[in-house]
Order: C-alpha cells, then structure tokens, then sequence
C-alpha cells in the first residue's frame, strides 16, 4: 500500500461508491446512486465501440462495491473523452469514477507500470513549467512519424524564432512549481511508483496491448449514414 | 504542447487577436496546467489544484485575470480546479497551508477569487464573439472550401453548462469558418467522436486509439471534406501527426489537411502561412490546399 495515499482523490470510506462521490476528481454532483443502467455511457463511449470496455458495467460493480474491478484491465482503456459525462441522463460521471478507480488501483501498485511512460511530466514541468511528450513517447512518435517529424523537432528553436517567439518553451515560475510539487508529496509519490515498476521488473511493456481487442468493427452508423455526403452548416 | 508541437497556433492566435482590437497579455510566469500529467494519472487532484491555483494569482496579479486557453484541457482544468477551490474548503486550506508554508503568500486563494464560469474562457469563444469584425477583415475569400469542424471533448464534454451553444452540436468553429468563407460541413457522421488521443490511450493502446481517429478520417472523407478545422493541441497532434501513420498501417488515403481555428482566420487576414502561421511544423503537408486556394 503506498504510504503516500493521495487522500483527496481516493478518501478512504467503507464503499467504493463513498469513495468515488467523495474524491475531488469526481463532481459535487455526482449522480453516482441515481444510475439506472440504462447504458447511455456504454453507448456513446469511444473505447467500448472498439474493446471490451463498458462504463454502464464498471459503475455497476462499483454500486456492488465490488472490488475486483480495481484489478480489471478495464479500467485503463478510458479515453478521458467525458463522452459519457455528458450523456448521462442522471448527471451521473463514469469518466471521473474510473479515474478515481485507476488512484485506488496505484494505491495498492495495481497497473503501475503503465505509468511509466509519463513519469517524466512532472519532472518536466517542474524544471520548465511546461508540458512536452513524454521521452518513452517520442520515440514511439520517431518510429511512427518518421524524419519529418524529428526533423522539425531538432529544428523546433530556429522555427519558434522565425515565428517571433522565444527559441524555447521556457516559463519564469521562479521555482514555485517545483516548490509546490514537493510540498503536495507529488516527487515522494512518484519515487514510490518508480518502486514498484521496478519491483514489477516489467520490461517491454509498451510493445504489448493492454486490452483484448474484440476486433470489433466499430460501426455504430446507419446504412444510409455511410451514403451521407454531410450537409452545410446553418451558421448564426 | 502548442509551443512544443504546434508555435503557429500561438502565434496566429496572436495575429489575431491584434487585428480583433483583444486586450491580451501573455504571462510567461504561467505554467503548464499539467492537464497531460492528470489525465496520464499521474497527477493527483490536490497538486493540479494546487497548480491551477498558483496560475490564478499570476493573472490576477497582472491585472488580467480572465484566463484563456489554447488548448481544450487546460480550460477543462482551470475551471474544475476553480470550482474546487470555490466549494472544497478542505482542499483550498491545504493549499493555501502549502502556499504559506513555503512563503508564497502572494499565491493564497480566498473562496470567490475567480467565478469558474466567468473568468475562463477558449481561444474559440474569443474568436466567435468577434465574428462580426473577422468578417470585416477578411482579405482572402475561401469560398467553397469544403470544412469540417472537431470541437474538443474537454471544451464541451466535461463542463458541458458552460458551453456556447449546444453540447450535443457545438457549432462555434463552423461559424467562425464560414465568416472567413468556407462551407462547413454541419453533420458528418461521428462528429462527436473523440479524436481518439485519449491521453495514455495513444500510447498504451495504440491500436485503438488508431482506430478511433481512423473512424473519424473515413467519415471525413465520405462527406469529401478538404480541410478539417480544430481547437486542441491534442486533437491536433492526433489528426495531423497520425493521418500519415494511419494511410501507412491501415492501407488507405486521406484527402484532408488539417490546421487550429486561429490559423484559418489568420490566413483569412491574410497572415503569412509560414511566417504567423507555422505551418513548417505540420505533418500533413497544406501546401497542396494553399496553392489551390491561391495563397501560395
């Protein structure tokens, strides 16, 4: 269990439903116990059409507290896309109870090693105050984008001068993210997840799918929508 | 992620806004919102928060405290952390007690500072309330260029009151594009689709998130879109970047070049597209676009 429980986004409570409606992540709202499965989130949800992901099915078990689902691989094939955040009919929020779902996971060293690749964040922003890919990430995007792409980013400074911005994305924070990312207990947290994935000895994990895919084909559309050429736009 | 990946974006936002008559002012003392590290999971709430609120001081000290962002996460953030500052108080003494801690009592935030409906806005809200004036300062006609539009999940999905217009139909880039002439396209089938970057999802399930973007581009391509028109770094990065990768691992080709709202309007003004509006950094060369509409 990590010692460094984040206790706002997973407060400890009998019930996973008192956790998730109590956790910052997840709105005042919340219309977690007015659910009535009727499956709207599953619905409208990107990773449901394409894997076997269901919202409608995560926010059951959590109103079962049922705890298994901290350990389904489910959990981490949300696209954060709140499609179904603003579909619910009962304001209730299936996107922000899996992200308390994943801190819950953390806690106790479940799915850590797919952290891994995004470590490097918070390091990142508290030396500079921005946000870049993260290193694991730019060298899938070199594999996949090719020259172009790592052409224009060894290019990147000459460009932004042309553009008449600074040479690099830097932000004067005179040190007080980095401050502030030491006082909330964030680098104690991170050394922690940097722990356990090597406790975990996982290596080549991003050459593997976290999810089975179902092969589905993800055509949701109707016949005569595959036809359809798209209509101009009323505009105000 | 524009000044890594997407400078025009910034600069033609500002290219703009100048030409609008907009009383901006850029902060460098504003940091990222981390929105790439809270939705990767490895953020927890009460750093974002604690960030956000740092954030809210910096432009509050300089004397513009509505905040607007470029990217649909970082409004996404700013208005949550907002809202939990304003509602939470356990949250908002604990990082007022971190502030103090460390000496920055500059950076406190007392309940009310900021309204989260009044004090955060999108680029793109700016730009529609403006669409009178871009109209005006159109130099270059894109008549008949067929465009589609992609508003960002984060600007309308998550704070879905706040939106201007419809959250099941958001239709602000469609207007502000045909201001500037184009034809947009109202409806193509999964408009509301998620681009498919879904933060770690490019990463650890590539394959999906490919699938879903590819969903989307074949959709495009039915309707025989040209140019599609965006309003997040992320779903550009997704578009942009991916298209190539896509034509390449699914074996099929796309017609459409893709390019960030203010850079549309931008060129519209008649900015340079090199010079104001990056676009060197693209993946999806538009050279092809700008010399059929004749602005290269």
């Amino acid at each position: 269990m990590m010692p460094y429980v984040n206790e706002f986004d997973t407060p400890e409570c009998k019930t996973l439903a008192e956790t998730a409606k109590k956790s910052i992540r997840t709105p005042e709202s919340l219309g977690l116990d007015r659910c009535i499965q009727c499956g709207a989130c599953t619905a409208s949800c990107p990773a449901a059409r394409f894997t076997d992901y269901s919202p409608r099915q995560i926010v059951k078990k959590v109103l079962e507290n049922d705890r298994s689902v901290l350990g389904s691989e489910m959990i981490w094939s949300c696209f954060y896309c709140y499609s179904c955040n603003v579909r619910c009919p009962r304001n209730n929020s299936p996107v922000t109870i899996v992200q308390v779902l994943r801190q819950m996971a953390i806690n106790e060293g479940i799915g850590v090693e797919k952290l891994a690749y995004f470590l490097e964040i918070g390091e990142y922003l508290a030396e500079n105050g921005a946000s870049k890919v993260p290193g694991a990430g730019i060298k899938n995007m070199e594999r996949d984008l090719g020259e172009r792409w790592i052409g224009m980013k060894r290019n990147l400074e000459p460009i932004r001068s042309e553009l008449g911005l600074s040479a690099r994305d830097v932000r004067n924070t005179h040190g007080e993210v980095q401050a502030i990312l030491e006082s909330t207990g964030y680098f104690e947290r991170e050394k922690w997840i940097k722990a356990r994935i090597q406790e975990k000895g996982i290596h080549g994990f991003l050459k593997t799918n976290c999810t089975e895919n179902k092969k589905n084909s993800g055509d949701f559309g109707f016949e005569s929508d595959r036809e359809y050429t798209g209509q101009q736009a009323l505009t105000v | 992620m524009v000044g890594q990946e997407y400078p025009g974006v910034e600069t033609a936002t500002r290219y703009v806004f100048d030409r609008l008559g907009v009383d901006y002012y850029i902060n460098d003392e504003q940091s990222c919102c981390t929105g790439i590290g809270h939705y990767t999971d490895i953020f927890e709430g009460l750093t974002t928060t604690a960030i956000a609120a740092r954030n809210f001081a910096v432009a509050r000290r300089c004397g513009y405290p509505n905040i607007t962002c470029l990217c649909s996460t970082c409004y996404a953030i700013n208005k949550e952390a907002c809202e939990v500052l304003n509602t939470n108080d356990e949250v908002r003494e604990k990082v007022n007690s971190i502030f103090r801690e460390r000496g920055f009592d500059d950076l406190v935030y007392e309940k009310g500072d900021m309204n989260p409906r009044t004090n955060f806005y999108h680029a793109v809200e700016i730009l529609l309330s403006k669409v009178g004036k871009i109209r005006e300062e159109k130099k270059f006609d894109f008549s008949g260029v067929k465009a589609a539009a992609h508003h960002a999940c984060h600007y309308y999905k998550v704070k879905y009151l706040d939106v201007v217009g419809n959250p099941e139909n958001p239709q602000l880039i469609d207007t502000i594009a045909a201001a500037c002439g184009a034809a947009p396209v109202r409806w193509y089938e999964d408009r509301t689709l998620t681009c498919g970057m879904g933060f770690s999802q490019l990463h650890l399930n590539k394959n999906t998130s490919l699938q879903v973007t590819k969903t989307k581009l074949d959709s495009l391509q039915r309707a025989g879109v040209e140019l599609m028109i965006h309003m997040c770094p992320n779903c550009h990065i997704q578009y942009d970047r991916y298209q190539p990768v896509i034509e390449k691992e699914f074996g099929v080709e796309y017609d459409m070049v893709h390019m960030n709202i203010a850079q549309f309007v931008a060129l519209s003004m008649g900015a340079d597209p090199y010079k104001v509006c990056g676009f060197q950094t693209h993946s999806v060369p538009l050279e092809g676009f700008l010399e059929k509409t004749g602005i290269i």
